[in-house]
């Protein structure tokens, strides 16, 4: 048997459950080409395309059990189409459960006087420290991560932001920083001694911004 | 929770410091599987020898010195985070105080690992 | 519409979810679960073929994803990470569902579950059902590069990179799917 000619998506992978049609070509060539005629929408007169599938009775023959299987395919998708009803709610309310029943490992932070030995997880205060930056309107805050500074019992405050577009930046931030700063006092009892902002992004304003204090 | 702890004089002793941590106020409860996942730079002592109540460990780590007691709490936003932390501490040092009077100082660690 | 309406900046705000989810942050995981579980249920659904197996596969798919969010570098996006996820769960059960053996002269099987009848219409709902049944006679390979590109219409590249495997691999897993399928329903002719 000679060797079949090679079908041009190196489908070469087929042989073993690929034909050989009367006209000459491969089954996985004529679906293939079929496929592309399918999925492409430009228009194919204007170009010296290859009249062979259109004209061969044998290969018209073969794409008919894909024409047949495209309808049924049509219905299936149809039906199984959930996105826009589904409920996620139960779901993400399963979900949640266990999650919050896990302990991230993460470092603790210090509340206080160094001597106290009273801590906070990281995970914990970093949410404390983002809702307060987000009270600053037109505020998202992004990562917030804290460094316990040994030498003297504080703690270091790396925290980014996307900021507003059009407020002037270095005030803005400052408002930011003493936000958080008050907050890590006042909220936590947490000694703070740089709060290090870094601006990641710059965003026109929504019809959330005007809300003063986000909900976390 | 391990049953064959609870009745130690330890485990007993670890069950009545977590009934005087949820007492306090601005605590919402006691993080339970305190001993699985804790991380602490102090060495360990073995598993059976500490009171296992849920968020509260109870070890000696110097064979005869003081109790070392770590908190793991969740404590209320309404109140201030580093107060509630104190009450904790001062809790469980009163409480050891009563029911272990002989006992040196103990050192008391609390660690916070939610806001509710 | 159910759940929380649809953010106005939905690819800034995934980029900052994962950053906060990454440290700890629960309520931002949420808001991925909620935005994301549609579009994985569709996904799980297709694959899987029942909707309570599609709801177990994404929720482990999203445990997962907790889990390893710390080292998610987001090189892809949350949703594409997730896809690749969910798609690889759900291989895994498919895979579990049946041996490994070779499917033989498929025509043959599925004509012998079917009766013969020489009047019987197979349009509309009824092909449905049956490529719904044949589906069950896929390897699981070939029923996840077939779902992927068919059902939810991916590009060649894209299943191959969730599916993780080359290009032509997903190419003659979809066309050996194609001969399965079309000998099952044309059987039944």
């Amino acid at each position: 048997m000679t060797d079949p000619i090679e079908p041009p998506h190196g489908t070469s992978t087929h042989e073993d459950d690929d034909e050989l049609l009367p006209c000459g070509r491969l089954l996985s060539r004529a679906w293939a080409d079929w496929e592309d005629q399918a999925r492409d929408d430009r228009s194919r007169d204007g170009e010296a395309g290859d009249a062979h599938p259109r004209n061969c009775p044998h290969c018209r023959e073969a794409v008919r059990g894909l024409d047949e299987l495209e309808s049924a395919v049509r219905g299936l998708r149809t039906e199984t189409a959930a996105a826009d009803s589904y409920d996620s709610e139960p779901l993400t309310r399963r979900i949640m459960d266990v999650v919050r029943l896990e302990l991230r490992p993460g470092r603790p932070l210090p509340l206080g006087e160094p001597a106290e030995d009273l801590w906070i997880m990281e995970a914990v205060a970093a949410r404390t420290l983002r809702s307060a930056a987000e009270t600053v309107p037109g505020v998202r805050a992004g990562s917030c991560r804290l460094r316990h500074v040994h030498e003297d019992g504080t703690v270091e405050v790396r925290l980014d932001i996307h900021a507003p577009l059009g407020v002037p930046l270095p005030d803005f931030t400052e408002r930011v920083r003493e936000q958080v700063r008050r907050v890590a006092d006042r909220a936590l009892g947490m000694p703070t001694a740089a709060v290090h902002l870094r601006v990641t992004d710059l965003l026109p304003p929504t019809a959330d911004d005007d809300r003063e204090g986000r909900t976390p | 929770m391990n049953d064959h702890t609870s009745n130690t004089p330890y485990g007993r002793l670890a069950a009545e410091l977590a009934t005087s941590v949820t007492e306090v106020p601005g605590v919402a409860f006691l993080r339970p599987g305190l001993t699985d996942r804790l991380r602490t730079a102090l060495p360990r002592s073995a598993p059976h020898s500490a009171g296992t109540a849920a968020g509260v460990r109870l070890t000696r780590p110097d064979g005869e010195g003081p109790w070392h007691v770590e908190i793991h709490v969740v404590a209320l936003r309404q109140a201030r985070t580093v107060d509630v932390a104190r009450g904790v501490r001062d809790a469980v040092g009163h409480r050891l105080g009563v029911l272990a009077p002989g006992e040196p100082r103990p050192r008391v660690t609390v660690t916070v690992t939610g806001l509710l | 519409m159910v759940g929380a309406p649809p953010d106005t900046r939905p690819d800034t705000d995934d980029a900052l979810l994962v950053v906060r989810a990454a440290e700890g942050d629960e309520d931002a995981f949420a808001v991925l679960v909620q935005r994301h579980a549609p579009a994985l249920i569709q996904l799980a659904t297709r694959l899987l073929g029942t909707r309570t197996e599609a709801e177990d596969a994404v929720q482990d798919a999203f445990l997962s994803a907790w889990r390893r969010l710390p080292e998610f570098q987001g090189r892809s996006s949350f949703g594409t990470w997730m896809y690749r996820i969910v798609t690889n769960r759900c291989l895994n059960v498919l895979r579990s569902r049946r041996p490994t053996a070779p499917l033989e002269a498929v025509g043959d099987v599925a004509a012998a579950e079917h009766s013969t009848s020489p009047a019987r219409i197979t349009e509309g709902r009824d092909a449905v059902r049956e490529l719904r049944e044949a589906l069950d006679l896929l390897s699981a390979e070939q029923r996840a590069c077939w779902v992927l590109r068919e059902l939810d219409g991916r590009s060649y590249e894209f299943v191959a990179e969730a599916v993780g495997i080359s290009q032509d691999a997903v190419r003659a897993r979809v066309f050996r799917a194609r001969r399965c399928l079309t000998q099952a329903l044309g059987a039944w002719r």
